[in-house]
């Protein structure tokens, strides 16, 4: 019940944005702030109500519900969370106050429909994260697209249009594959669109290697992954700043959600044959978003190839099927979410002040606006991946599991770290042009963050900070759900990895000691096998 | 042999009688001067809505019986036809009694023949015998080629029902050759004797021909690519209440007599037409939808969808199951109930001095004229099936039923995958179209600052209903997912 209300609050205040919309632009923004600040609170309580012990879903009512819905098909209205879904529902509802706040002052035309547009893809999103049936996760999966198609078409950049209606029909052709898959599996599960069901079938589905394909394609093009990323820096780039937050913050990882909940676990065996393909791609993806990210002169666009590198990372990690790597890549979407959704407000808040997102028009602002620099430095370490930050967690787990758990050549894993060392290059390089050297007249005068500005990002700084200090907060609510998914992967290949993740046991460990454990076992196991 | 006095159930006849005595009424009305015409759309409105509620109740008491010495057969299949035909009337008259109003129009024959061709739709779905269906198709035809040519001023109108009628007719005598051929074959014209025949008898090439020469005569009538050029015309030049109607109720009238006569007489021959129909499908979807991107009549742009649509409902007539048909039937109650709301749209963004037809008309729309603008987008996003509208759900059981028969446990039907995949993408490329409408109403500045009309109330209460059956049958679509389910053939 709680998980449904956690849905359909922010649905709920769209409705209100459009009875109350002839209030006034402070009562629309009020309205929006208070419900998705309420619904952020309300799903504090899926945390505190979630038993980390628990394979697969939780089975509290408040956190699990099941309901007719079309019986003549089998679908039901069917939602539940687990330590997977967890985070990305809390990063959800964390971001979007976040992004009504930062929008407060910028929206000049239609504040009613962008609230409401913002309100209705929080509720799409959360929907997607929590739907158990793959009807219903469908419904949500495209309703999200018309929000978010909005709120780049309307109050987007200059090339708007051709940004958003690529957006959507990337998406579009993705998800017609995936609705065919879809069906193809409903027959194979006694005519149900049961998430649990269907996770819960042992052997293979016939046809599993076209099914794996036609889910894998709609999430590829989502996450996104070499080549199917063209989409993503013109929809960044036109988006508005908060669009992109939420792009960047919660969208992208609806692909790489995907991959984790229906691709591995449900088609192992075909996941193990597309593997050699798979990580290829991403690791073109890590080197080529690097590389791109390294030459844009434009600071938004370089944010936009730093996420297609970061989520290179993410999809390696899945890929690696060990119990390490994928428990890196659930927690770096929500690190590449609280980074990169930090980066574009930043990138936000200076082209409000300067009006140009022009890497050559800045410099030597770390004089004028010590608070925004202080801040900007912090989150490009933590991009960067920094220890003691959150980006070094994540992609340390990341590589360690990759190469000492993936079954592909360790070679591979090292062409990927050099994405690292990229990211240090183009981040620090783009950090020193911006903020470094003498400001001129116009960059001299720009005002430094209001405090509306630092309440923004002050939270986010919070929570960057404290999973790179104590990870275990939120690795340990994961792990058994991360557990299950690298149970089923690893059925069909022959297995002599260590079982890292039962390292990761260790509560009381801090996470430095604790990858510093998994490291030696992992050195003294290769020992004992040579 | 002596004729015997049929034994006939009147009640069960209650939608056609009521149809056709307001029929009367209307003509009896129309004579009289001092009557306001507009309460002429009214008596057609409130006759439909009567018929409705007869068929409705027929329905829901699981009618299955024939008449007429078994010409006529009244079951639940025929009945959510009725549904579909009636509740397109209701939509188009609500719809056209503002639209007539503008000039100084002669009315009376106008709902009079809206009627006739309703009737004739009835008899269309109702036909268990290929000679009451083609009476059926020429009392609908007849009347919409009078519709289409209705505004005798405009030479776009009687252009329209010019072409229509001749390509209309040419459809009309292959049709009926059609039905001479199977004569020929089957020595009958009783749909379940013609389906008892060919499981006793060799199937003879003339019963091919004749089964190849109905697909080309439906092909006209519910517009098929590549039998479909007559549609973008007539669309375009008719009035646009008469563009919707088209699109609409004889459209659905073609598909009933269509899976009716295919899935029951002709299920042992089915090997050799689903193949065509697969094509038949794959082509028209593309087709439509590809040809509809070019577009810059709104008009035009709704006629090629409208074929693309047709290319959609053949994958539930491809599919040949149970979940085939009434995932078809489903389609097109929604497709109807959505098609007429967009043309109903269409209406209602007229310029006070005629109508802003071209795409590029609508900038800026949406911040000027919210509610219309909610409306369209409404209708586009069903028309591109997003979900949480009726045309998502109705795509989505037409998928399943292909999806069903195309994966078997053994065996996998790939033109059938195929199709359900070309299907799937041309999904894609209608939002192209469909949304490049809503963009310019909220994306675009106006070029031009248009006068509008005011909203004139019966059209913004048929597209108030349209609007609520697009939802209702969006978010909870078992209301009408069980009696499309019941009603199979």
């Amino acid at each position: 019940m709680l998980l449904s209300i956690v849905i359909f609050l922010p649905l709920l205040g769209v409705i209100a944005i459009a009875l109350l919309r002839g209030l006034g632009a402070s009562a629309i923004k009020g309205i929006a702030l208070v419900v998705s600040l309420l619904t952020f609170l309300i799903s504090i309580g899926l945390y505190t109500g979630f038993e980390a012990g628990i394979d697969g879903f939780q089975t509290d009512a408040q956190l699990y519900q099941k309901l007719p819905w079309i019986e003549g098909l089998g679908i039901s209205y069917h939602i539940g969370i687990d330590g997977i879904s967890l985070w990305l529902v809390l990063l959800t509802t964390f971001l979007t106050p976040i992004c009504i706040l930062a929008a407060w002052n910028s929206v000049e035309k239609g504040l009613s429909g962008f609230m409401m547009s913002l309100l209705a893809l929080e509720t799409g999103m959360l929907g997607v994260f929590c739907a158990l049936d793959l009807f219903l996760f469908f419904v949500f999966w495209e309703s999200m697209l018309i929000p978010m198609y909005f709120l780049i078409g309307i109050w987007g950049g200059e090339r708007r249009i051709y940004a958003t209606i690529k957006f959507v029909l990337y998406t579009m052709a993705g998800s017609a594959l995936m609705l065919v898959g879809i069906l193809a599996l409903y027959f194979q599960n006694g005519n149900s669109f049961d998430l649990v069901t269907l996770l819960a079938t042992e052997g293979t589905f016939d046809h599993s290697y076209l099914l794996f394909l036609a889910f894998f394609i709609a999430f590829a093009i989502k996450v996104p992954l070499f080549p199917f990323h063209t989409w993503l820096p013109d929809a960044h780039v036109e988006a508005p700043t908060v669009g992109s937050v939420i792009l960047a913050g919660v969208l992208l990882k609806m692909g790489t959600y995907g991959i984790v909940r229906f691709c591995l676990p449900l088609f192992p065996d075909a996941a193990a044959k597309a593997t050699p393909w798979i990580v290829p791609l991403a690791i073109i993806g890590i080197i080529y978003g690097a590389l791109v990210a390294m030459v844009q002169p434009d600071l938004k666009k370089l944010v936009a190839y730093s996420s297609v590198s970061h989520l290179g990372f993410v999809v390696l990690g899945l890929f690696s099927k060990s119990h390490l790597g994928i428990q890196g890549s659930v927690l770096q979407m929500i690190n590449h979410g609280l980074s990169t959704g930090a980066l574009f407000l930043l990138v936000g808040m200076i082209y409000e002040r300067r009006h140009s997102r022009m890497i050559v028009d800045f410099g030597g602002l770390a004089k004028k606006m010590p608070i925004f620099a202080t801040i900007f430095l912090i989150v490009t370490l933590s991009s960067i991946g920094l220890p003691g930050l959150n980006g070094f967690v994540g992609e340390f787990m990341i590589l360690l599991g990759s190469f000492v758990g993936g079954a592909f050549s360790k070679w591979y894993v090292v062409f990927a770290t050099t994405g690292v060392i990229l990211a240090a290059v183009y981040m620090l390089w783009m950090f020193q042009r911006v903020m470094f050297g003498t400001p001129d007249n116009t960059n001299a005068s720009l005002p430094d963050l209001k405090p509306r500005e630092i309440v923004v990002l002050l939270p986010i700084l919070l929570f960057i900070v404290w999973i790179g200090v104590h990870p275990n907060t939120f690795l340990k609510p994961m792990k058994a759900s991360v557990g299950v998914v690298a149970k089923k992967v690893k059925v069909n290949e022959s297995d002599n990895t260590p079982a890292v993740g039962q390292i990761i046991d260790g509560e009381t460990q801090d996470a430095v000691q604790e990858v510093k454990t998994a490291t030696l076992q992992i050195i003294e196991e290769e020992a004992q096998t040579e | 042999m002596p004729s015997e006095i049929p034994d006939i159930n009147w009640s069960l006849l209650m939608p056609q009688l009521v149809i056709v005595s307001t029929l009367l009424i209307v003509l009896v009305f129309d004579m009289i001067d001092s009557i306001s015409k507009k309460t002429l759309g009214w008596m057609t409105i409130v006759g439909a809505v009567i018929a409705l509620w007869a068929s409705i109740n027929l329905l829901q008491a699981g009618t299955d019986q024939t008449q007429f010495n078994d010409m006529f057969r009244i079951d639940s299949y025929s009945l959510f036809f009725n549904i579909i035909f009636l509740v397109s009337t209701i939509l188009v008259a609500l719809i056209s009694i503002s639209y007539l109003g503008k000039g100084d129009k002669k009315q009376g024959p106008y709902y009079l023949l809206i009627l006739l061709a309703t009737l004739g739709m009835m008899l269309m779905a109702a036909g268990n015998e290929l000679i009451i269906i083609f009476l059926g198709l020429e009392l609908m035809s007849l009347s919409l080629y009078v519709l289409a040519g209705y505004f005798r001023e405009s030479p776009a109108s009687s252009e329209a029902g010019m072409k229509y009628l001749l390509l209309g007719a040419f459809a009309s005598a292959f049709f009926l050759y059609g039905i001479a051929l199977i004569y020929g074959a089957a020595g009958t014209t009783s749909i379940p004797g013609i389906a008892e025949k060919l499981t006793t008898e060799s199937q003879s090439p003339l019963l091919l021909a004749g089964t190849f020469l109905l697909i080309v005569g439906f092909g006209f009538k519910v517009a098929i690519v590549p039998f479909h050029q007559w549609a973008p015309d007539v669309y375009e030049g008719a009035p646009t209440t008469i563009a919707a109607f088209i699109s609409a109720g004889p459209k659905a009238a073609g598909f009933a007599a269509f899976i009716r006569i295919f899935m029951e007489a002709l299920p042992d021959i089915q090997s050799e037409w689903t193949g065509v129909i697969v094509l038949l499908a794959m082509l028209t979807m593309t087709v439509g939808n590809v040809i509809a991107i070019a577009q810059t009549n709104i008009k035009r742009m709704l006629a090629y969808s409208s074929i693309a649509h047709a290319g959609y409902v053949l994958i539930g007539l491809a599919a040949a199951n149970d979940d085939g048909t009434s995932s078809a039937m489903l389609y097109l109650l929604v497709y109807c109930v959505m098609n007429i709301g967009a043309f109903g749209a269409v209406i209602l963004a007229r310029t006070a001095d005629g109508e802003s037809l071209t795409i590029s008309d609508y900038a800026g729309l949406g911040f000027r004229k919210p509610l219309l603008s909610g409306f369209l987008t409404l209708m586009l996003l069903s028309l591109a099936g997003f979900p949480l509208t009726a045309g998502f759900f109705g795509k989505f059981y037409i998928f399943k039923s292909a999806v069903q028969a195309a994966v078997q446990p053994d065996v996998v039907n790939t033109w059938l995958v195929t199709l359900v995949i070309v299907g799937a993408i041309n999904t894609a490329i209608s939002a192209f179209y469909y949304l490049r409408v809503v963009v310019t109403m909220y994306m675009r500045e106006p070029e031009e600052e248009l006068e509008f009309n005011s909203y004139p109330s019966p059209l913004v209460i048929g597209l108030v209903l349209a609007a609520i059956g697009v939802l209702l049958i969006g978010i909870l679509p078992s209301l009408l997912l069980n009696p499309a389910q019941n009603a199979v053939l």
